[in-house]
């Protein structure tokens, strides 16, 4: 596998705390959409954090093992520096808005970089366009929906050009027709940047038509990894995570155990109706 | 028994927010009031709880038209749970989090104690009385802020999209305590929520509202699996209601469904 | 008014000097002017409740100075000279871009660019927490306690809010912080942000400051 982030060995507690992560191995492979589950409290945002060498170096904490990215290791780099190749959104997105307008913020990273101005407002003007933003750079915060705020912190980090992004729950509080958008959105950069993304969300639904890779977070360590087609049976198994699959793969799990047969990985449910009508399943009632 | 009698409501701006809206909620109803972001949900549901008035209309608790009321008023006869739990938290622990109201109340010493240990029981939340509350995890302080509410004891439950950002374990575990607060003690449950799988599975009535208006009033089955509209209102079918219907079947979720598809048969 | 905000700092600054060196007469002038200045520019209910908020201040200061002895003519011009004072804070920041006050501290008073910044960063959370504080008191609302009665009552509800409203504050910084770190705020931050030259304008009002500055040495010369 290319991989993009290497994670070895890895342990990592904050001071005073439990060990959040344990023994963690996982390669995360080069242009994929990797989707990370788990439940609550079983370390995912911690370990987007150690994949951006904010924790340890950040944050401080005891750790164990090593971090890789784009083959050099976390150690010893600046986050800043760490940040023009991976990008972060955390969930709670709007606290890492710094600036007044979309332009100057989009533009912050590029100016304290030592960017030259023309050159960071040309970037600023083709990511606000790659988000649906076109045009706005002098528009106040305040003028922007959450919704777009979110996806201008998306431009902000689209415009150093990381290779690798990384989000925590980006969709948690959204309806059904913005989750959708956003991830249509990140699929758009994925498809036309070849950006590897590595997500971490409970609401796989909206994710279903676009992952590649899952990789399963349990108590701190990683039950399960690997491209979705080989995986998704073994964490069915798992009584914990499987509640966290998308409900679609719980069905295509459930029904080949009761079938005897085996099904496509179904990316929709139209695509799942389809193909079980044509196995001859249901009453006959075509399309 | 809480009525919305032609509501009609607008913020200063003028654009309108609810037009309109007509609906009778009855004691121990099981209700999902849904709608894509700013369809009014929200407001219409703080109305309930006198947080805010209408331009024109009628807002009936229990026959009473509560337009002079403060929320004060209605937190013995209603409770409002908000979505952020962390914003809700008023003391220093579990105990007098919960105590809160009765003590604002000035109820007897007694009766706070009773109040509060019913609540705690009501929410799984025994064994953390004395716990800072900001230390609970996330699902916890959620449990928390609708025991805060429960406190004096009231019939109706309002919550405000209390499902959003816990996982499938935690929300099903918050579902389960409400579900038994419904059956058990009777109380009216009106639930604020986009996620039509919480619907599915606990509501017994849907209230969908689009735009400010009100476009749908009925069963949960009917919303999923007949001709509405669904994906116009901003609100998506869940996933076993598509394929259910897609193959002539009825199920209302992954086992029934996959039973039903075994013993459906090939055609 | 395009005047630089390096001309408006140091005319706040000459404004706060001055309050204590010119006589009453003119201090009640720049009040008047101050006033002109503020409802020209931004004639809006924000305004009004600032101007009102800053009276209210200034009255009970009064109130304060006359329970600590001082005669009404003290008090009051007391008073004035707050007024005075504080407005021309009002003033500044209604006229000018909070970004280009941050790169003036920066560039011209080397202010650390730390402190500069949380002047942006303040006014970008404040509506944020003007919010966040709402949902707290109708939470506590929603728990019975009623907001009918005098405004000591009223006051005191606003007390509750405070703890909530510095966790969540605390917490947003931490990831603000992190997200400065992340985008490389530092010493760059400022020297890359367009620079504002002086005009004439700028001259010519700064000369009118240093004129009125020294009022003190050319007084004497006034009724010669």
């Amino acid at each position: 596998m290319n991989s993009v982030v290497s994670v070895s060995d890895f342990y990592f507690k904050y001071l005073r705390s439990e060990l959040v992560l344990k023994n963690i191995n996982l390669e995360i492979e080069k242009g994929s959409f990797t989707v990370i589950i788990g439940p609550s409290g079983a370390g995912k945002t911690t370990l987007c954090k150690a994949m951006t060498g904010i924790v340890p170096y950040y944050s401080g904490g005891d750790y164990a093992g090593d971090v890789k990215v784009l083959g050099e290791t976390t150690k010893g780099k600046k986050v800043s520096d760490l940040a023009m190749k991976v990008g972060l959104m955390l969930e709670d997105y709007e606290s890492q808005l710094v600036s007044l307008t979309a332009g100057e913020e989009v533009a912050f990273s590029l100016l304290n970089h030592g960017f030259p101005p023309e050159e960071a407002e040309e970037r600023t003007r083709l990511a606000l366009e790659d988000v649906g933003l076109p045009g706005r750079e002098s528009y106040q915060l305040d003028e922007l929906s959450g919704g777009q705020r979110q996806r201008l912190a998306l431009a902000s980090l689209l415009a150093v050009h990381p290779e690798i992004i990384v989000l925590d729950e980006p969709v948690s509080a959204m309806d059904p027709d913005g989750g959708e958008s956003l991830y249509k959105l990140l699929d758009k950069i994925h498809k036309e940047h070849g950006t590897t993304f590595i997500v971490v969300e409970h609401r796989v639904e909206f994710v279903l038509p676009y992952l590649t890779n899952l990789v399963a977070i349990k108590n701190g360590e990683v039950a399960v990894q690997g491209k979705c087609e080989e995986v998704v049976s073994r964490i069915y198994e798992d009584a914990e995570l499987r509640p966290l699959l998308p409900e679609l793969w719980q069905v295509k799990c459930s029904l080949e155990k009761k079938t005897g047969r085996t099904f496509k990985l179904w990316r929709s449910a139209d695509e799942a109706a389809k193909e079980l009508q044509s196995e001859g399943f249901g009453k006959g009632v075509r399309a | 028994m809480i009525e919305a009698k032609e509501i009609n409501f607008a913020y200063r701006r003028g654009i309108p927010v609810l037009n309109d809206i007509n609906c009778k909620i009855e004691d121990g109803e099981f209700v999902a009031l849904i709608g894509h972001n700013g369809s009014g949900k929200t407001t219409l549901s703080r109305m309930f709880m006198a947080l805010d008035h209408p331009r024109s209309g009628q807002i009936l608790v229990d026959g009473e038209d509560i337009i002079n009321y403060e929320p004060a008023d209605l937190a013995d006869k209603v409770g409002y749970v908000f979505q952020n739990p962390d914003l809700q938290i008023l003391a220093d622990t579990v105990y007098e989090e919960i105590a809160y109201g009765p003590r604002v109340k000035k109820l007897p010493e007694e009766n706070i104690k009773t109040n509060v240990k019913s609540a705690i029981a009501a929410m799984g939340l025994k064994g953390l009385e004395g716990i800072y509350p900001r230390n609970l995890s996330f699902g916890q302080k959620r449990r928390l802020g609708v025991a805060a509410a429960l406190a004096l004891n009231p019939r109706i439950l309002i919550l405000d999209e209390i499902t959003n950002g816990q996982d499938a374990v935690e929300q099903a575990a918050m579902m389960e305590y409400l579900k038994a607060l419904n059956e058990e003690k009777g109380t009216t449950v009106i639930l604020i929520t986009h996620d039509m799988n919480v619907v599915r599975k606990y509501a017994r009535r849907a209230i969908v509202l689009t735009d400010g208006h009100l476009v749908f009033d009925g069963k949960p089955q009917e919303l999923f699996q007949g001709d509405q509209p669904v994906e116009r209102w901003g609100l998506r079918r869940p996933v076993v209601s598509v394929l259910a219907s897609r193959l002539g079947l009825s199920a209302a979720n992954c086992e029934e469904f996959c039973e039903a598809v075994r013993k459906g048969g090939e055609a | 008014m395009k005047l630089n905000a390096f001309t408006w700092i140091i005319v706040t600054l000459a404004v706060t000097a001055w309050v204590f060196i010119l006589p009453v007469e003119a201090v009640a002038t720049i009040l008047v002017l101050q006033l002109v200045l503020l409802l020209y520019i931004k004639r809006s209910k924000t305004m009004l409740a600032a101007i009102g908020g800053l009276g209210v201040f200034t009255g009970m200061m009064i109130l304060l100075q006359l329970l600590f002895g001082s005669s009404l003519r003290v008090s009051l011009f007391g008073g004035l000279r707050m007024l005075v004072m504080t407005l021309a804070f009002l003033c500044m920041l209604a006229t000018t871009r909070i970004q280009s006050i941050a790169k003036a501290l920066v560039d011209r008073f080397h202010l650390p660019v730390e402190y500069a910044f949380m002047l942006t960063t303040a006014l970008r959370f404040v509506p944020n927490f003007l919010e966040d504080s709402e949902i707290t008191l109708d939470a506590q609302s929603c728990r019975g306690y009623s907001n009918r009665g005098n405004v000591l009552k009223r006051l005191l509800s606003y007390v509750v809010v405070i703890r909530p409203l510095v966790m969540r504050a605390v917490s947003k910084s931490e990831t603000l912080a992190l997200s400065m770190e992340l985008r490389g705020f530092g010493a760059n931050t400022y020297k890359n942000m367009p620079k504002e030259q002086l005009t004439v304008v700028d001259f010519a009002v700064l000369a009118v400051v240093v004129v009125l500055s020294t009022y003190p040495f050319w007084k004497k010369f006034l009724f010669v």
